[in-house]
């Protein structure tokens, strides 16, 4: 017959335990034998020292939408072709679409206007976007005193070069699958009967 | 200081060298960067928790980001021992008193944290009628953190962008400020009144009479062909009691009504818990212009809430309903908001996306589009300056002078979010108990029925927010059915990856809250916490979001698993959690205060339990084998090797094993799972953000966390659903909470309803 309580200091191990592996993963760690805290497969401490340390945020992060500028032309590179406002679940983006001097559309934005209090971050505007215009910012630390209420076209725009730095994997495939398209369309060039389209579908989100 | 006098003396000069001068003010500035430092360091939030961004702010108080280090670890339960209030989550217009209230009752100098879209600004669910579009309307924000839902680090970064603020703060110069005025509580009227507005909103209601209101969407009447039973609304009551008693229909599974215009059309589905087989569907059509059919609460317990969110949102009466009255929205609110021609204050176009948005988008706030400049609407002519009077106190008549009425919530540490119980005790004894709903009720079926039907696929993450990958897993399977969709192998199997890691996630994180409830404050919800955290890893690595995933599609999933996501996840399902499943059993399944105040605590009975429709592992729990993964199969969960694990008890001790034992089943599910998983090949059938099922119907369900989560979607050949209804499992599984806390003493009572394990999320929807 086990004592009153023989379970409950049972139980108790188990936290001590943990209590004592947070020094031994400590002096695993100052040795080098073990990986930092928070991490994953980390043990003992599991606490990230932010602002000083800051877990790594992965590629696809979304946070709020952005634009992107080529950074060599200064081109921005969205056509106002629409989809983003058509995807949009909350309908937060509003967008102007430019007229020439004849009165003619022309492929670009005269205005474009995102809600950042209505955005869900749910990164579908990025994920349709044909052009690779609209992407999925990984900044997140974006407390602020004033509320904005709008994102206007030149809050939205960001360089590409920031773009690819922020995302070196999504460029890397980017620039991979239009080799490939290049290569394709030069191969079908040379040959008489048109190529097969690769199969789409793996397309990763920004 | 003043600078020394030119040609002033050596003793002038010694003086300036060796004595501190200051003025009065500098000296007093010196104090005020001490007390500023003092106040800024040791913030005490008031432990308060609305929708979503909560579940974040309990992560940063977890071990990961650990706020004490800031400080602010010291959760204060009451209002009146803090001095900040972080409003996490949608602020309904039923929440907006509670919280001004709340925040009238702070000690000066107090702050405010506005965390998520929704607090600042109404967010993703701004549209709905229940919404306030954003918090600053009633209380004065210092800081607005973005996101949907803010990370814990943004969540850090926000409350240090705060202390810089207290930094720079001079409160005793300005020690006026001090003293702000109350804020007028706001009434719920016909609409949330602001009464500090009432003059206004009397003018403006006068002018709103002769304004011509906008088209409402038509509707359009039922359609005669299918294949569910319909039952006249007269011979309803003895059918439903055949159907039980001699079909052996004992399991109602779900309850709604879709307005049609020619007939409201509730809809039952029933499943039989003994044999088995497909679920039956009956249809009971009410007359429109008095829409009226007798109560299936004799027959089934479970439809007793269901029936009442049916009364409150579709304005069907049932006759014979023990309680029928207002669920969601509060008594006095006018209409009867999921009608098709009922339209909200900011209502645009009857589907998304809205024309305004697109070609000559020109930006307008949704404010502009509200005849009262506000997410508000009132019946014509509406006097408001009459409301502004104190609301009379509501004595019930039958209260004995020993009982009390007891209200517990909706702001309260152990009532998991905004959930209101009203007791009545005697003593510490629970006499009868009624749950009070609606302060997160955000619409979502509303607005659900404007979108297209990708649009609600980040919608459904915002259900349950703790399990979103299991609810998008749901809704993309409600569709797929609906449309006849394939979905790649390799999809599959990654879609059972993040649902089973997301029921491992959800058990753990109910074990831990449950023996919060029972006093063992945080140590087993901080374990909980510590795996939620590398599982969220892996969810964020995948998805790009930690909570909201949005991570399946029609026909597959977003985007492939990234190169490291495998060797993380396989370490995690073969090493890591089935090491901590063993670390819970070790610690608590023993424990002998966890047995005395578990065992026979909350007991639902076999019987009772399939009456009241309750699911998931509460079901099971009370010995009954119901589990959909193994009832209906979905997905491909016919291919696991899996037990269904049953426990005869029915009480706290047994749901709280109950959880245990399914935290092992899913890990092995999920170490089969990533045996099984194909090396390459694609994970989306066929990429289209318009979808358009064929005309139809569907009601599919999946096995949640939480329990049945079901989808019924009604589909007029159009790209948005007719009808879209959530069936919850939390919400259901409320039904039954009545009858297992009676006669136990209230702390048992919110031990409870910790076993049920519901989220606000998806109960209010």
């Amino acid at each position: 017959m086990k004592f009153l309580g023989y379970h409950v200091a049972k139980g108790m191990l188990v936290t001590i335990s943990r209590f004592a592996n947070t020094y031994v993963q400590g002096v695993r760690r100052t040795l080098r034998m073990a990986p930092g805290s928070g991490g994953p497969g980390s043990q003992g401490i599991f606490t990230v020292q932010y602002p000083e340390q800051r877990l790594p945020v992965p590629e696809r992060f979304r946070v709020l939408p952005v634009l992107i500028r080529e950074e060599a032309t200064g081109k921005i590179r969205c056509t106002a072709c629409g989809i983003c406002t058509k995807v949009c679940p909350t309908q937060c983006i509003w967008i102007v679409q430019a007229k020439g001097e004849d009165g003619k559309t022309k492929n670009a934005p005269e205005s474009f206007c995102i809600e950042p209090n209505v955005c869900m971050n749910c990164g579908l505007c990025a994920e349709y976007c044909p052009f690779n215009a609209i992407k999925m910012d990984v900044k997140f630390e974006l407390a602020e005193y004033r509320r904005q209420e709008v994102l206007r076209l030149e809050d939205l725009l960001v360089s590409s070069e920031y773009y690819d730095r922020t995302h070196p994997q999504a460029t890397a495939e980017a620039a991979a699958a239009a080799a490939a398209k290049a290569a394709a369309k030069a191969a079908a060039a040379a040959a008489p009967t048109p190529a097969t389209p690769a199969p789409g579908g793996t397309h990763a989100a920004g | 200081m003043n600078a020394p006098a030119a040609g002033g003396t050596v003793v002038d000069e010694e003086v300036l060298r060796h004595v501190h001068l200051t003025t009065w003010f500098d000296l007093v500035g010196e104090m005020e960067k001490a007390t500023s430092w003092g106040r800024r360091s040791s913030l005490w939030p008031f432990g308060f928790g609305l929708a979503c961004c909560a579940i974040e702010t309990m992560a940063v108080g977890a071990a990961r980001y650990d706020l004490a280090r800031f400080g602010a670890e010291v959760a204060r339960a009451t209002p009146r021992q803090a001095d900040l209030m972080m409003v996490s989550g949608t602020v309904t217009k039923k929440m907006a008193p509670v919280i001004v209230r709340l925040f009238n009752q702070m000690a000066e100098p107090k702050y405010v944290i506005s965390m998520g879209a929704c607090s600042n600004g109404g967010g993703p669910f701004k549209e709905g009628y229940n919404v306030l579009s954003g918090v600053e309307e009633f209380l004065p924000v210092d800081v607005y953190i973005r996101g949907c839902p803010p990370t814990p680090q943004a969540f850090l970064h926000g409350l240090m962008e705060l202390q810089k603020k207290i930094d720079g703060e001079s409160y005793i110069r300005n020690w006026k400020l001090k003293r702000r005025p109350e804020i007028p509580v706001p009434i719920l009227g016909p609409d949330l009144v602001d009464v500090r507005r009432a003059g206004e909103i009397r003018d403006k209601s006068a002018a709103a009479a002769a304004r011509p209101a906008k088209p409402a969407p038509a509707g359009r009447p039922a359609p005669t062909t299918g294949d569910a039973m319909v039952v006249d609304a007269a011979a309803w009551g003895s059918t439903a009691r055949s159907l039980r008693d001699e079909q052996g229909y004992d399991y109602l599974s779900n309850l709604t009504c879709t307005d049609f215009t020619d007939a409201f059309e509730v809809v039952y589905h029933l499943h039989r818990t003994g044999p088995g087989g497909p679920r039956l569907a009956v249809k009971v059509r009410a007359d429109r212009a008095r829409p009226e059919i007798p109560s299936a609460c004799p027959v089934w317990a479970g439809a007793e809430l269901q029936e009442r969110e049916v009364f409150d949102l579709m304005g069907v009466t049932f006759t014979g309903h023990p309680n029928l009255k207002r669920i969601f929205m509060w008594d006095g609110f006018v209409g009867h908001p999921l009608r098709k021609d009922w339209t909200e204050a900011y209502y645009e176009e009857e589907h998304k996306s809205f024309a305004s948005r697109w070609r000559e988008g020109a930006y307008s706030s949704a404010e502009s589009r509200s005849a009262w400049g506000r997410n508000v609407a009132y019946p014509a002519g509406f006097d408001a300056t009459e409301l502004a009077a104190p609301e009379p106190v509501e004595t019930p008549g039958n209260v004995d002078k020993r009982q009390m009425l007891v209200s517990v919530g909706p702001q309260h540490p152990s009532t998991h979010g905004v959930f209101q119980m009203r007791l009545l005790l005697d003593g510490e004894r629970v006499l009868a108990l009624e749950p009070v709903l609606g302060y997160l009720h955000r619409n979502h079926e509303k607005i659900g029925e404007r979108n297209t039907y990708l649009m609600n696929m980040p919608y459904t993450d915002r259900l349950d927010y703790l399990t979103s990958m299991a609810n998008n897993l749901a809704y993309a399977v409600a569709v797929e059915r609906l449309c006849g969709m394939k979905v790649p192998e390799r999809a599959e199997y990654i879609r059972v990856i993040m649902a089973e890691l997301t029921r491992v996630m959800s058990h753990l994180m109910a074990i831990g809250f449950l023996l919060n409830e029972m006093g063992a404050m945080w140590t087993p919800a901080m374990y909980a916490l510590e795996e939620r955290e590398l599982i969220l890893d892996l969810f964020e690595m995948a998805s790009g979001s930690r909570m909201m995933c949005n991570y399946m599609r029609f026909s597959g999933v977003v985007a492939d698993l990234p190169g490291e996501f495998m060797p993380l996840a396989t370490r995690l399902i073969n090493e890591r959690l089935p090491r901590t499943a063993d670390q819970v059993d070790r610690f608590l399944t023993g424990s002998e205060i966890v047995r005395a105040r578990c065992q026979g605590v909350g007991v639902l009975s076999r019987e009772r339990a399939i009456n009241a429709s309750a699911s998931g592992p509460v079901l099971r729990a009370s010995g009954v084998s119901y589990d959909v993964r193994r009832a209906a199969p979905y997905s491909i969960y016919d291919r696991f090797q899996f037990d269904v694990p049953t426990f005869p008890g029915g009480d706290v001790y047994d749901r709280y094993r109950q959880r245990l034992a399914e935290i092992r089943e899913s890990l092995r599910i999920l170490q089969q799972a990533v045996k099984g998983l194909p090396a390459a090949g694609p994970v989306i059938d066929k990429k289209q953000y318009l979808v358009r099922p064929p005309e139809g119907e569907i009601y599919s369900a999946c096995e949640n966390p939480k329990g049945e989560l079901g989808f019924y979607l009604v589909s007029d050949g159009g790209m948005s659903p007719y009808r879209y209804h959530v069936r919850s499992p939390s919400y259901i599984n409320l039904t039954a909470l009545e009858s297992m806390c009676r006669g136990h003493l209230i702390a048992d009572a919110v031990l409870i309803l910790g076993s049920i394990d519901i989220v606000m999320g998806e109960v209010d929807r």
